[in-house]
């Protein structure tokens, strides 16, 4: 088949947004099937896309218009895209299943539109090949968060979507005047032609502009000191949202980052810019970690302690080494599904317990045991045990971090980790060890789903390997950026 | 070169951060954000801006090589709609806000600040 039917990943979430008015016509109901029907489509098409670039090695690069970059805008869908694009698809997949129980609250129309328009703006930030793009796929992103966080229309839900606005308007504004500089020296948009060029740029205006850039994208990733909004958000926002802002929105937001990092590395100021990322790192690590230690809220310390775990990322990609970005990537993934599956769970117990503060998870051991089950194995992992997914990818960065000579920034990512095991134990003990109750009926699809996610985490951390494999090939195309500028059908390059 | 527009630019830009930052009222701070987004776009035309040239509309005795860079400009067209959205998501947020707590003052506004 065609290469260029990758393009659908695009299209296909955009068309079928503006087709749910219609679909409404056939009742509330058929909304939400339809929503599950798209995304299985989706994770389709991924999952064809994922085959073909891992069976061929191959990139996918789509022309938009038959144009050759620089002129066309192109998506680059390598070795990293196609696997992200797969896991944005499937996790959609599963939060609209989720959605079916989980949101009751009107228009579930306009939620099924921004639900799309979110999974949209994700796999087009991983997806493209062009700066601007970029920015326009980053902010369709935000626009349909910064909605969705306010939908459940209550006074927090307006506040934490406010800051959000505000937060995120600088944030854009900050990308903009990065992207204005870069042009400006370079006189492209094209990330190929951007590494291609990078070496000849002025040394200042490269720092200025890519230490703009990642405060501009520090919004979306998450990074302190920008990341304010999040924890609120995470708590207003409806349950399967918060699940795909933690699995993949903020994950797109990174790889942002990580990708014109690694594409303006041939820059002379690049290190001084690694350096501003790694401190915003780990501060962002050392700070969510002791902020999830007070929290009552279940689901605010889930997503203080993604926040964390995001941080760890930013870590890996921020040494500046191919072990580095693997480890990172590989990081990515482990914490896509882990995270997926604690806010699944969580979301689970509020939906069906009627709110996610600490006293309600009593006694869950006997009232819910399948979801005790699974925010165990979820938050044993996140806690980084061996033979669970997450040591893997934790040790692989920690030896990263070493390795580079930042054996500082290990230890306090170390230290962090002890607090992360403090607070998780907590729950772990409060959902098994307190309380009484009687059996809850789980409901079948979720806890399908539950156990599916809870077996991939432990798979994963058992047979390392496969996954490692796949994480190694996704970093290396991050950071090979020759390679990346040869696959690029560039013409008329240097005119 | 730097030219003078750049400074107009920036100084927007700064205006609208400071607005945004130090304002209590909640319209205030969204009148600052759209401030620092027009500074963003005018940094980003100044950007492509060549003194004597014309806009980049082929017409009668204004070839190729007579007009502005028009990439920048294409950008700024769509950096506008972006900041139409985003300002008019913030003010429908924003009436929400009003509805619920009767004030736009954010230090009223319980946890909206810190």
């Amino acid at each position: 088949m065609n290469g260029q039917y990758a393009s659908l990943l695009i299209a296909l979430p955009l068309i079928s947004a503006f087709f749910v008015p219609l679909i409404k016509g056939a009742g509330k109901k058929a909304v939400k099937y339809y929503l599950i029907a798209v995304t299985a489509v989706q994770t389709g098409i991924a999952a064809w896309v994922f085959q073909q670039v891992y069976t061929t090695g191959q990139p996918i690069i789509v022309m938009a218009g038959a144009w050759r970059p620089p002129v066309g805008i192109n998506l680059y869908i390598g070795h990293f895209a196609a696997l992200f694009v797969l896991i944005v698809a499937v996790v959609s997949f599963l939060m609209a299943v989720f959605s079916l129980r989980a949101v009751k609250v009107e228009p579930i129309d306009k939620y099924a539109m921004l639900f799309l328009l979110l999974m949209l703006g994700a796999t087009g930030m991983i997806a493209t090949g062009d700066l601007f793009n970029l920015f326009v796929f980053m902010e369709i992103t935000a626009i349909s968060a910064y909605a969705l966080t306010a939908y459940n229309k209550t006074g927090e839900a307006a506040e934490a979507s406010m800051k959000y606005i505000v937060l995120g308007g600088i944030g854009s504004s900050f990308f903009l005047i990065g992207i204005a500089l870069i042009y400006g020296s370079l006189g492209t948009l094209n990330m190929a032609q951007i590494a291609q060029l990078a070496g000849g740029m002025d040394a200042t205006v490269a720092q200025v502009g890519l230490a703009l850039i990642v405060f501009g994208l520090a919004v979306e990733a998450e990074l302190f000191p920008l990341n304010a909004w999040a924890p609120d958000a995470y708590q207003a926002a409806p349950h399967p949202i918060t699940a795909m802002f933690s699995a993949f929105v903020v994950k797109a937001g990174l790889y942002a980052m990580a990708r014109l990092l690694y594409l303006m590395q041939a820059v002379e100021s690049w290190h001084s810019v690694l350096k501003l990322l790694i401190i915003m790192a780990t501060l962002t690590v050392f700070v969510a970690e002791f902020a999830a230690l007070r929290q009552r809220n279940v689901k605010r310390m889930i997503a203080y302690s993604s926040i964390a775990q995001i941080g760890l990322i930013a870590l890996a990609f921020a040494l500046g080494t191919q072990s580095g970005v693997d480890a990172g990537v590989f990081h990515m993934v482990n914490h896509a599904i882990v995270k997926a599956l604690l806010f699944l769970a969580v979301g689970h117990v509020a939906v069906t317990l009627g709110g996610a503060e600490m006293e309600r998870f009593e006694g869950l051991g006997k009232k819910m045991p399948l979801t005790a089950f699974a925010i165990t194995v979820g938050a044993v992992a996140a806690v980084g045990i061996p033979l669970f997914n997450i040591f893997w990818s934790k040790l692989r960065i920690l030896l990263a971090a070493i390795g580079a000579g930042y054996a500082w920034a290990a230890a306090i990512v170390l230290i962090a980790s002890v607090v992360e095991a403090v607070y998780y134990f907590r729950l772990i003990h409060t959902m098994w060890f307190a309380g009484e109750g009687e059996r809850i009926s789980e409901g079948l699809a979720v806890s399908l789903m539950l156990l599916f996610l809870a077996a991939l985490v432990i798979v994963i951390g058992v047979y390392p390997d496969y996954a490692w494999n796949i994480a190694q090939k996704a970093g290396n195309d991050i950071f090979n950026v020759a390679q990346y500028i040869k696959n690029v059908p560039l013409m008329g390059v240097g005119a | 070169m730097i030219s003078v527009y750049y400074f107009g630019a920036i100084s927007l830009i700064l205006i609208g951060l400071y607005a945004v930052l130090v304002k209590k009222n909640l319209l205030k701070m969204l009148i600052g954000l759209s401030i620092m987004e027009t500074g963003v776009n005018l940094l980003l035309v100044s950007v492509g801006y060549v003194a004597g040239r014309s806009a980049p509309i082929l017409s009668e005795g204004i070839g190729p090589n007579q007009a502005v860079d028009p990439i920048p400009q294409a950008l700024v067209l769509t950096a506008i709609v972006i900041g139409v959205a985003t300002t008019a998501m913030a003010l429908s947020v924003a009436m929400i806000l009003h509805e619920k707590y009767g004030t736009l003052n954010v230090e009223e506004i319980r946890r909206l600040r810190g």
